[in-house]
């Protein structure tokens, strides 16, 4: 607590063993009602996942990236498996490029109704909890006849994808996404048109574009201010295939404040993240073409890996994530991999966009971010 | 809101109940009945001695150390004895991709709860069989 508060101000540890805080914790120094100061703490979720990754082959490592966060596995495991691809040179055939594809929007759409859930519950608003959620087993059942698991898939391999595509996982995705099609509409309706919605939501968490950028915020939440940071277009994979679809980024700028975000525009930007990817898996499900899934001399190249190192990147649902991966010649594991999780950014940020909000507001906050603790403890 | 949108969102949630209400619920009378698991699913092992040649590639996929071989134990000509421990066990089928002379795979038996932690290490004898088939699919659900 810092000194110039007055007697009044009470300290209050949010978590960790709070409904809404599993494996995180902050400290709030409240007066009255109203949060005068937020000291996010992390390390309660701390599983020691780069120095695992030391001791880990390359093609165990997609493993360990997996259970960062488990509800966008195909997006969370894709860096460090982009990255060994880069540094043993391997050829990724057409066909694995383009279901990689397919399949990582999928993962989005998944985690995103978890999230879009996760937070109508925090709001008190479970209607809107369980429905998501039912058309949410559609896209778990597609994942488990694709992968034979429903959360943890370990799908990509290093050189391409582990499971093809039959024609009754083709079924179940285009009747999840039929399903999601159709429900969609009336939900997001039901949601952003609830006066007790908005609310809760309005001018909640407001912050600027500039202060957003200078914090380190990406994704859904920096692209809530109307600024179109994404890098699906901005710095596209060749080992992907976003370029075969026709898509725009989803950018929605709230005109009664421009530049600015608060909890009810980043609730409406995910909506549009959905549709974004609903139509690019629509359009690329027209276009898988035939032939390898894996590059033949993957299983060669992967076990030993020259001198080098890469960059991987991916735009995950919660932001920009990457793996820096370095490795000594003729190695069977990493040197060090660096993991750059998309949440440590929007979890500090809190310090800066609560005070001044109520007490019951700070899960708002909170859950309008996206936050996932596997990603800032690692 | 208009009173008319707050009667047309009532009677949307009023539709929705009882639509509900007359549907077969989405749950499994569990121990009787069980879902239909894919053709994919990433159960429990089961090893094929007549085909293991003992080359020990599963032991080195493995991730979390759950394989442990003994190749002293023979049955056929150049098998080797598995020891699976599933308290370990992540499911990754890292083990069954390494298997190059089709000698493990996974099977759709995936409740393995046990009494004890001892009991879910499988000596090579039950790895090697399946002492129950999975539950079946009856076509139909309890109310």
């Amino acid at each position: 607590m810092s000194p110039d508060i007055g007697d009044e101000a009470v300290e209050i540890w949010f978590g960790p063993q709070h409904v809404s805080a599993h494996g995180w914790a902050a400290k709030l120094t409240v007066v009255g009602d109203y949060i005068v100061e937020c000291d996010p703490h992390a390390g309660y979720f701390h599983r020691s996942a780069e120095k695992v990754l030391e001791f880990r082959t390359f093609k165990q490592g997609g493993l360990v990236l997996e259970r960062m966060c488990m509800l966008e596995a195909f997006l969370a495991e894709y860096p460090y498996i982009s990255a060994v691809e880069q540094i043993a040179g391997m050829e990724i055939p057409e066909r694995a490029k383009v279901l990689r594809t397919i399949m990582m929007e999928a993962s989005r759409i998944h985690s995103l109704q978890f999230w879009w859930g996760q937070l109508s519950a925090e709001l008190g608003l479970f209607a809107m909890t369980l429905w998501p959620w039912v058309d949410r087993e559609f896209f778990l059942d597609t994942f488990e006849e694709l992968t034979g698991s429903r959360h943890a898939a370990s799908f990509s391999t290093p050189g391409g994808i582990r499971y093809d595509f039959t024609d009754k996982v083709r079924q179940k995705l285009l009747r999840a996404i039929g399903r999601l099609e159709s429900n969609l509409p009336k939900f997001k309706d039901m949601l952003l048109r609830s006066p007790t919605f908005k609310m809760r939501t309005k001018d909640v968490g407001l912050f600027n574009a500039e202060d957003g950028i200078k914090w380190g915020l990406s994704g859904p939440n920096i692209k809530s201010c109307g600024i179109p940071m994404d890098l699906r277009k901005d710095w596209p994979d060749p080992n992907l295939a976003y370029d075969l679809a026709d898509w725009e980024v989803p950018v929605y700028e709230n005109p009664e404040h421009p530049g600015q975000s608060d909890a009810y525009d980043r609730m409406v930007q995910r909506f549009m993240e959905i549709e974004t990817s609903v139509s690019i898996i629509k359009q690329l499900l027209d276009q898988i073409p035939d032939g390898p899934i894996v590059d033949p001399k993957a299983r060669a190249k992967a076990n030993r890996l020259p001198a080098g190192e890469a960059y991987g990147r991916v735009e995950g649902t919660r932001g920009i994530t990457t793996v820096w991966l370095k490795t000594q010649d003729k190695a069977q594991t990493p040197w060090r991999a660096k993991i750059r999780g998309p949440c440590f950014a929007s979890y500090y940020s809190l310090k800066h966009m609560v005070p001044g909000s109520t007490f019951a507001d700070f899960v708002v906050v909170f859950g309008s971010l996206d936050p996932y603790p596997g990603w800032w403890d690692r | 809101m208009s009173k008319l949108g707050v009667i047309k969102d009532i009677l949307q949630v009023l539709r929705h109940i009882v639509r509900q209400v007359f549907s077969r619920p989405f749950t499994y009378f569990y121990p009787f009945e069980d879902r239909e698991y894919p053709e994919r699913t990433r159960g429990r092992h089961i090893h094929i001695r007549e085909n293991c040649t003992a080359c020990g590639q599963c032991v080195r996929a493995c991730p979390v150390v759950a394989i442990r071989i003994d190749k002293s134990d023979r049955k056929y000509e150049k098998d080797a004895a598995l020891y699976f421990d599933y308290s370990r066990c992540i499911f990754c089928g890292l083990c069954v991709d390494a298997c190059r002379f089709d000698a493990l795979y996974h099977t759709p038996v995936v409740d393995l709860s046990e009494g004890s932690r001892d009991e879910l290490k499988y000596d090579p004898e039950r790895i090697e069989t399946i002492e129950r088939e999975p539950l079946e699919w009856r076509g139909r659900r309890f109310r």
